[in-house]
């Protein structure tokens, strides 16, 4: 019995070994890494590195691109989840509702998912295409009246703002409706039966059955698309120049890393601070989180 | 120097399917991405055929099928040899992530090609083998010296030679000169517009002959090379950014011609700037635009231009109506140069590779009279993918070579398409007053920083020292050792 025993404990080691492994190699190392590589300047075009401090980080603060390259992927983020969460949330509802009995769900689903199976470089490519000074929105606009004159739109700070938060929330709400259906669906029928029998509204059942009991895949939601929001790099960099122009606008924390690392040098040692600061900046807000998830924990266990 | 840019081509077609507008778009032409906004990635594809037995294996890197021709024709000359081929595109750089990711790794191949936007970093480099003692050659073939100077290193040591060689010229359509010039021959035009002033002064003269409906240019991109090309110092002088007074000139330029209605605000590489080529160029109203010239190079002819003449429905055609003359200024825009890697373990035969390719008089012929087709091609190497061959046309670095092979292209196409003129013997003339001694590995990355703030500039949303502090911003931004002032 006791040979068994340590047998058992034994193949507990092989077991996790693959994701060890695999974190310690895929995940921590590149952490790692990068943060030793953040304190050179280290470049792909040379042999040789030195160590040079904190000097790419104060560098990172010399100017305003990285506060705006900050600002910009917060903003875009931003802009993006709100909406996707509200109309998510609508649609989810509508959906699962079973007052309003919508037929065909699948169809449905599987059409609010389609935008996310498309590649991005296409769709950025497309819009470019689209919103061209001699595209064919201006053709549109101007010929029926509705524009006095061509407009060039991807010089336009504000149009090109628009399209990314626009293409983002194209791509992903189709996701998180599917995610919060699932979430509603697996929510017991008998505790909105309930909540009619006791004559709530279908907003207050919503407000008082449907919300608390989703609120953890909300979290999840929010961490995920937050995670996500902060490495916002493949529309924005295709939908201009691969600069963040116009002015600027779309430029987001990981264009500006990329176009350390792919400048004529290969500046990997400057890329890495970006990386690493947007890596501080991740977790700290996902800690935030965390924290808050903790705190109403404890309150409804008080209350309990 | 096809610098495949499938993008622009998936971009187009996709705009077409949606719109169904009638548009008439080239996507079958090979860009040259080098200047173009990149707006799209394509699955980096990597072809490398297995070596094959008992040869000596060569491993050579390009970013377009171009120099595979070569290395087939090479096949042929060395039967010993087996060139191993791997193009890998750039069109958002990944030619050259992959290649810099490789650098001091047993992964290197032993021949690169480089092209303009980049060979300056790699030559600056420790990467790339001293090749000076394939100058005898170069000299015996009299190429440019501003096709070696580019290969050359600060300390004088010649890293990397081209096949080619790329003068820039101003193209400008025939019908369009005669109704507002009275003339269309190239040297009356030449004396016409035969400096910046003079240029400016006659897209005045076109725009108000034409009541504003032909733009001398078609885009602000089309100036850039010019003005940089001509510049009296280097973007980075003892290691501090400067700016020489000929890009403040360039900044005046496109702003005359942005504020006046002189350019027709397309995009290089984009939708409008390909339309102005074959005339089918219209506003958001629908009234037609036209475009009086452009600024491109050698490649741009067979390329760019010529491919996109005819319009899609075939109801436009600019076929014949092209002049081609040296223009306001000398320059010189893209090329492809070939290395040798330091840590090859075959350094002799990279060295005969580099050799064939840029500095062998019979290879540059064949190259560029239209000898290596593909059933040329498949006779050596039966497994030559179909559609693989060089037609003829492709200016050539030899002034040998090109003075020997000038007349034959007397009856070209490509001549036919000039309206007779023989564009060999245009870009010949062109080619001596090019100089590329200020050209660094920075070049690339300096001047794209500019064009966001310049447009915002030119728009009025931003001052001038507003625009220049931006760009400083942006250049401190990749080049973090640069002093800025």
């Amino acid at each position: 019995m006791k040979r068994l025993k340590i047998k058992k404990e034994h193949y507990g080691y092989f077991f996790i070994a693959p994701f060890i492994i695999g974190f310690l190699i895929f995940g921590l190392y590149p952490v790692v890494h990068t943060l030793s590589l953040s304190f050179t300047n280290t470049t792909l075009m040379k042999m040789d590195a030195d160590f040079i401090g904190l000097q790419n980080f104060k560098r990172l603060f010399a100017d305003k691109t990285f506060l705006t390259a900050v600002t910009n992927t917060w903003e875009l983020w931003l802009m993006n989840f709100i909406p996707q969460m509200a109309i998510a949330m609508l649609l989810a509802v509508w959906f699962t509702s079973t007052r309003l009995k919508i037929k065909g769900g699948g169809i449905w689903r599987m059409l609010f998912y389609l935008p996310n199976l498309m590649m991005p470089a296409a769709i950025a490519a497309l819009f470019f295409s689209l919103f061209s000074f001699y595209g064919p929105v201006n053709q549109f606009l101007v010929r029926n009246d509705l524009q006095a004159e061509a407009i060039d739109y991807i010089r336009s700070p504000a149009t090109m703002r628009g399209l990314v938060v626009f293409i983002q929330w194209w791509l992903w709400y189709g996701q998180t409706t599917i995610i919060l259906m699932a979430a509603m669906t697996s929510i017991s029928v008998s505790l909105y039966e309930a909540a009619l029998m006791d004559g709530a509204s279908g907003w207050q059942s919503f407000r008082f059955v449907t919300l608390p009991l989703i609120k953890p895949v909300m979290i999840y939601v929010l961490v995920t698309s937050l995670v996500g929001g902060m490495q916002m790099y493949d529309i924005p960099y295709l939908l201009t120049d691969g600069r963040g122009s116009p002015a600027n606008s779309i430029l987001t924390s990981n264009i500006l890393m990329y176009m350390r690392f792919r400048s004529s040098q290969g500046h990997i040692g400057a890329a890495s601070a970006v990386g690493v600061m947007v890596f501080i900046m991740t977790t700290i807000v996902a800690m935030l989180i965390f924290f808050l998830l903790r705190e109403k924990k404890t309150k409804s266990e008080i209350k309990a | 120097m096809k610098k495949v840019s499938l993008v622009i081509s998936v971009l187009f077609v996709l705009g077409m399917l949606l719109t169904a507008c009638a548009k008439p778009v080239a996507t079958e032409a090979p860009v040259v991405a080098t200047e173009a906004p990149v707006v799209a990635t394509e699955a980096p594809v990597a072809a490398t055929e297995a070596p094959a037995e008992g040869k000596t294996v060569l491993n050579v890197w390009s970013f377009t099928n171009e120099i595979q021709t070569m290395a087939i024709a090479f096949e042929k000359t060395h039967p010993d040899v087996d060139v191993v081929y791997t193009m890998i595109p750039m069109t958002n750089g990944e030619y050259q992530t992959k290649l810099m990711a490789t650098l001091g790794t047993d992964q290197v191949p032993d021949v690169v090609a480089l092209e303009a936007a980049f060979v300056k970093s790699y030559v600056e480099s420790d990467f790339l083998a001293d090749l000076s003692d394939l100058m005898q050659y170069a000299d015996a073939l009299k190429v440019y010296p501003f096709v070696y100077e580019v290969g050359t290193d600060p300390a004088g040591v010649v890293k990397a030679y081209s096949y080619q060689a790329t003068p820039g010229a101003l193209f400008y359509r025939r019908s369009l000169a005669k109704e507002y010039f009275g003339t269309d021959d190239p040297a009356a035009i030449q004396e016409l517009l035969g400096d910046m002033d003079k240029y400016t002064e006659a897209a005045a003269v076109v725009k108000e002959k034409s009541a504003g409906n032909t733009y001398m240019v078609a885009s602000n991109g089309d100036f850039m090379n010019l003005f940089y090309a001509n510049r009296a110092q280097p973007w980075i002088v003892d290691g501090k950014l400067t700016v020489d007074p000929m890009v403040n000139k360039m900044v005046e330029t496109v702003k005359i011609f942005r504020d006046n209605g002189y350019e027709a605000k397309a995009t290089q590489w984009q939708e409008g700037w390909f339309a102005g080529m074959n005339d089918t160029l219209v506003d958001a109203e629908g009234n037609a635009k036209q475009i009086f010239s452009y600024f491109l190079p050698t490649w741009g002819l067979p390329y760019v231009l010529a491919p996109n003449a005819k319009s899609a429905d075939g109801a436009h055609d600019t076929t014949g109506d092209w002049g081609v003359i040296n223009g306001p200024m000398a320059y010189q825009w893209g090329g492809t140069w070939l290395g040798a890697m330091k840590e090859t373990k075959n350094m002799d035969l990279a060295k005969e590779f580099v050799r064939f390719c840029t500095l062998d008089e019979e290879n540059l012929t064949n190259w560029a009279t239209g000898v290596y087709t593909n059933e040329y091609l498949k006779a050596i190497d039966p497994e030559v993918p179909e559609g693989q061959s060089q037609a003829a046309g492709d200016f050539v670095g030899s002034q040998v070579v090109v003075e020997k092979i000038t007349a034959g292209f007397d009856n070209s196409d490509l001549s036919k398409f000039l309206g007779g003129q023989n564009s060999y013997g245009g870009f010949a003339a062109a080619a001596p007053s090019v100089n590329a001694r200020l050209m660094q590995g920075s070049d690339d990355a300096i001047q794209r920083a500019l064009n966001d703030p310049l447009n915002s500039y030119l728009e009025g949303t931003i001052t001038l020292d507003e625009m220049w502090s931006l760009w400083k911003d942006a250049v401190r931004n990749e080049f973090p050792d640069l002093i800025i002032e």
